[in-house]
């Protein structure tokens, strides 16, 4: 792994956690804490977004340990991620952001599991608040769990994909072209 | 109970008042899962996933609370453990605080020149763009002033580094070290008999 690939590592996930500064400001039901890794695997292939995906949850598990477990989910993001650069899904927001609602079902599907069996679905409040709605709606309590998972993943990812759209787009292309995957991921090479 | 009741005793470690600072801290992370639980369980659940929930928060609070990066990364050159892992993690955990200030000093200059945050779904999606945007494009221009100071540091995979100030690890530590390894193992095997 070059030098360059692994200074990308450290900074991608500080991006992850530092988005929820942003997030905060404007007051809307998103994590962005699977930014980093999105960005990380479009700039530079699975390998470097895997690693930031696991940076990022051993970090943020020294601020809330209930992070851990969900690494997996991580770990998908980024794989999915790499499918979606390869296929040049960044190109544009119409493109980008099917594939990230994509990627909130797969998500959810993923970290309904964990939360379920280890959390008993309470990783966070607005999740358990959501969970309480679906078990308040008749579903039984894993398809409550899920009902959560789905509700906060499915328009997160689909925000993530767009914003990562933004930054890929906005990025001099001199600078781009320094990471191997960045041109391919918008379809310009 | 007891792995809990050891976990939160635990944090009471880096003395009177800072250990009090850290035990509240833990009770304070803890409290809101046993609300979330209460809500979506019964008496019996709450309890069972609660306890495992309070274990899992007061070991990483006071995890947190104890471990200085820089002597993390100095005991894993000492061993001889890869130092990228160390600094992947070092370097994260430094970054973080950084990038967050840089965060704030966008919010504050984009209010400054006019963006408002609040309204309809699609205006905010709209300032979070223009909050996030010069973020991360400012952090990914770091990148390349980071790799330039790790080349010339010699950080290279698989080079061997001489730790400067290696943490001392007594023979006490070691054999605590073992013996808190035998004891997990010990309770996965009684656990699951």
């Amino acid at each position: 792994m070059s030098i360059r690939l692994l200074a990308l590592i450290p900074v991608a996930a500080a991006i992850s956690l530092a988005l929820s500064a942003a997030v905060d400001a404007v007051a809307l039901p998103l994590f962005l804490d699977t930014t980093g890794t999105i960005l990380a695997t479009t700039l530079a292939g699975p390998g470097v977004g895997i690693a930031t995906g696991v940076v990022t949850s051993a970090v943020n598990t020294l601020r809330n340990p209930t992070f851990w477990p969900f690494v997996v989910v991580q770990i998908i993001v980024a794989l999915y991620a790499w499918a979606a650069a390869r296929a040049g899904l960044f190109r544009s927001f119409r493109t980008a952001v099917p594939a990230g609602l994509g990627l909130g079902v797969i998500a959810s599907l993923t970290s309904t599991p964990i939360s379920y069996l280890v959390f008993g679905c309470t990783t966070t409040g607005g999740i358990a608040l959501t969970t309480a709605l679906g078990k308040a709606l008749g579903l039984p309590p894993l398809g409550a769990c899920f009902f959560g998972s789905f509700l906060s993943d499915f328009g997160d990812k689909a925000v993530t994909f767009a914003l990562v759209t933004s930054v890929l787009h906005a990025l001099p292309r001199r600078t781009a072209a320094r990471f191997p995957w960045a041109l391919r991921a918008i379809g310009a090479a | 109970m007891w792995t809990a009741a050891v976990a939160l005793l635990l944090t009471l470690t880096p003395g009177w008042r800072p250990g009090l600072v850290v035990f509240r801290t833990a009770l304070l992370t803890a409290a809101p899962f046993w609300v979330f639980l209460r809500l979506l369980h019964d008496v019996p659940t709450t309890i069972a996933i609660g306890l495992r929930i309070t274990t899992m928060v007061a070991s990483f609070v006071w995890l947190a609370a104890t471990l200085a990066p820089d002597r993390l990364v100095e005991a894993t050159v000492a061993r001889g453990w890869s130092v990228t892992a160390a600094y992947l993690f070092a370097a994260t955990i430094t970054a973080v605080p950084t990038l967050r200030d840089r965060a704030r000093r966008i919010v504050e200059a984009q209010r400054c020149r006019g963006l408002s945050p609040r309204g309809s779904l699609g205006n905010r999606l709209r300032a979070l763009r223009a909050l996030a945007l010069p973020l991360v494009l400012s952090a990914l221009h770091d990148v390349d002033e980071r790799a330039l100071a790790l080349e010339t540091r010699g950080m290279v995979s698989g080079a061997r580094r001489t730790p400067l100030a290696p943490p001392p690890d007594s023979a006490v530590e070691r054999a605590a070290r073992w013996a808190l390894l035998a004891a997990c193992v010990a309770a996965l095997i009684w656990r699951f008999k």
